[in-house]
């Protein structure tokens, strides 16, 4: 019993008391997430959507076909400014850019997503193990970006070229806080261009 | 030509005119009121709160904390631990944390136990500070400060000894400690007007007897002794957040709701207020819609009054062809009587609305908590006037043509 009771806790990784608690998050296939804060000159970009989305699948990728569709959505990923365009009279440049994969199954399991960033074939046994839990869950993509505005007043459209790339995709749900107050929006397939009232 | 003799000929029937533009009036009256309530509800709804970046209660649902955080509707399903807010609280994103504890009341209005900088960070409409009216704010354990609504009504004045119910709409109350007011907040327009708001130890200390909600028989600690004992709070109701960054928003909210000790939700009030909005816009839909079918129907007793008049009018149209108006202006006189009936009606709406407003507006204030603002009318309200008129001119155009057509045949024939 307190074996077992230890191997809970070196498998958490976490909080040792935390993995008492199950909680898995929301999951909606077609619908992504994008959350804007803007202040100053800097807008943060916070994006998420599930691997449905934007490369068709959520399992373990491991044939060579879907470790490249992977690769691929992450460079389409990896520039912002061509997925939500942005006014050019805004004038803004990429200062942070980071995407990740992550399984959505458990949280703890993958605390580091080190599968995310790492390449496909340094996939060790250990880390294959890892992810057995991750097979029956979700997969999401999770996007952060950070840009620099020269006229931040201009940022007063964006245009979601995102459902272009992204044949899967339905819809984005999005969070803007800016100096008047946060405001939520949905942006379509069929009504790609999100206005910002501020 | 058409415009005199059109005014002249409304007043010569005064009587059944006058009836008609009151029935236009009164449904655009209807129709704008229910507009000034909806936009004004809207309005007063989104001032409540401003400057708060989040709220953080209990998991729950996003609209539902919103409401009994802020708005003091329905209860909380769970309190939030002493311990999960002082984690929240050490958060670097954190730059100021107010707590907030709800449940008990003071006769019709909610008590809210809370630290003195509530009355720092709480802003309303647009950035407003609280102030104090009368008095000061919360100096000792036992000082309570009252919303303008709770002074008004149950007519206290500082100084004023005040007893807190146990509960809500419940028979116990803590009147072995009686709190006294301290200070009077001005009007706000807001939900803290019918608020009283004490310390949060306070709450606690009023508590100390009492254990699964009923006093422990026999048992009453002396005041001297509450003041020295130490009344942390075991758990608040939800707490207001203001982040350091609004860039650093979304990471607390996150790593709120994924508090792994606590069930804990943290939301955007901004954005849990369009949620309501996306609640309520259906029953908010229905009413202009209503209204606006309202409108309609005094516009088809208009065409109704206009047919009708015709049967009467047989020989003055025949004697109008007679000396030598064509067709055309009979038509034209006919639209013009009409639009002339319409645009007074809803000039005469507007009208009533505004006396409605200048008389109603305090009784609506009191009763509702919702301070409807008398401001020129908006281009939306002028662009219901311009529909009106053209809407009557549209509807005079069949009575109108009818005329036209039978003008002179109808007319000369002398019936009965």
């Amino acid at each position: 019993m307190r074996r077992a009771l230890g191997i809970a806790v070196a498998l958490a990784a976490g909080p040792a008391l935390a993995d008492e608690t199950r909680q898995l998050d929301a999951h909606e296939h077609g619908v992504g997430t994008l959350n804007i804060a803007i202040e100053a000159d800097s807008v943060a970009m916070e994006f998420t959507a599930p691997g449905a989305d934007i490369v068709g699948f959520e399992y373990q990728a491991e044939s060579d076909e879907d470790l490249a569709a992977i690769e691929t959505a992450k460079t389409l990923l990896q520039a912002p400014l061509d997925l939500f365009t942005i006014p050019d009279a805004a004038d803004c440049t990429i200062a942070e850019v980071d995407v990740e994969l992550e399984g959505n199954a458990h949280h703890e399991e993958h605390d580091g997503h080190d599968h995310a960033d790492h390449g496909h074939d340094d996939h060790d046994d250990a880390h294959d193990h890892d992810h057995t839990e991750a097979h029956e869950g979700h997969a999401e993509f999770h996007a952060t970006y950070l840009l620099e505005c020269e006229n931040v007043t201009e940022v007063s459209q964006i245009t979601f070229a995102y459902f272009d790339a992204f044949p899967n995709a339905r819809e984005v749900e999005v969070q803007l806080i800016s100096e008047t107050g946060a405001r939520a929006y949905e942006v379509t397939r069929a009504a790609p261009v999100l206005d910002l009232e501020r | 030509m058409i415009a005199r003799l059109a005014i002249a000929s409304l007043f010569a029937r005064a009587l059944t005119v006058g009836m008609t533009i009151l029935a236009i009036a009164l449904s655009v009256a209807l129709y704008l009121g229910v507009e000034k309530i909806r936009t004004g509800a809207k309005a007063s709804f989104a001032d409540t709160i401003s400057g708060t970046d989040l709220i953080v209660g209990a998991r729950s649902g996003s609209v539902q904390l919103l409401l009994y955080s802020v708005f003091r509707i329905g209860n909380a399903t769970n309190n939030v631990t002493w311990e999960s807010y002082q984690d929240i609280a050490a958060r670097p994103e954190v730059e100021w944390i107010v707590p907030i504890s709800l449940g008990d009341s003071h006769r019709q209005f909610r008590v809210m136990g809370t630290t003195p900088a509530f009355f720092e960070h709480y802003r309303y409409r647009r950035g407003q500070n609280l102030l104090v009216e009368d008095g000061a704010l919360i100096a000792d354990l036992f000082d309570a400060v009252i919303g303008a609504d709770v002074a008004e009504t149950l007519g206290y004045a500082v100084g004023d000894p005040i007893v807190v119910a146990h509960g809500i709409a419940s028979f116990t109350e803590h009147d072995d400690l009686p709190f006294r007011v301290a200070g009077v907040l001005e009007k706000t327009g807001t939900p803290v007007d019918r608020t009283v708001i004490v310390s949060i130890e306070a709450i606690e200390a009023i508590h100390v007897d009492w254990r699964r909600g009923a006093r422990i028989p026999g048992q009453s600690t002396p005041e001297a002794v509450l003041r020295d004992m130490d009344l942390t709070p075991q758990a608040i109701t939800a707490a207001l957040v203001g982040v350091q960054s609004p860039l650093q928003t979304f990471a607390l909210q996150r790593a709120i709701n994924e508090y792994r000790e606590e069930p804990l939700l943290a939301i955007l009030p901004g954005v849990a207020l369009q949620e309501l909005w996306g609640i309520v816009g259906i029953a908010e839909t229905a009413l202009v819609a209503i209204s606006a079918m309202v409108v309609l129907t005094a516009l088809i007793g208009m065409m109704a009054t206009l047919f009708s008049s015709l049967n009467e009018r047989r020989r003055e149209m025949a004697i109008l062809r007679a000396v030598g108006a064509g067709p055309g202006t009979i038509l034209g006189l006919l639209v013009t009587e009409a639009m002339l009936m319409a645009a007074s009606g809803a000039v005469l709406g507007m009208a009533i609305v505004y006396a409605v407003l200048g008389v109603a507006r305090a009784q609506i204030d009191s009763a509702f908590g919702l301070w409807l603002p008398i401001d020129p009318p908006t281009l939306q309200e002028l662009w219901v006037v311009l529909a009106v008129l053209g809407a009557g001119g549209i509807v005079s155009l069949l009575p109108a043509i009818r005329a036209y057509r039978m003008s002179v045949a109808d007319g000369m024939m002398v019936r009965s």
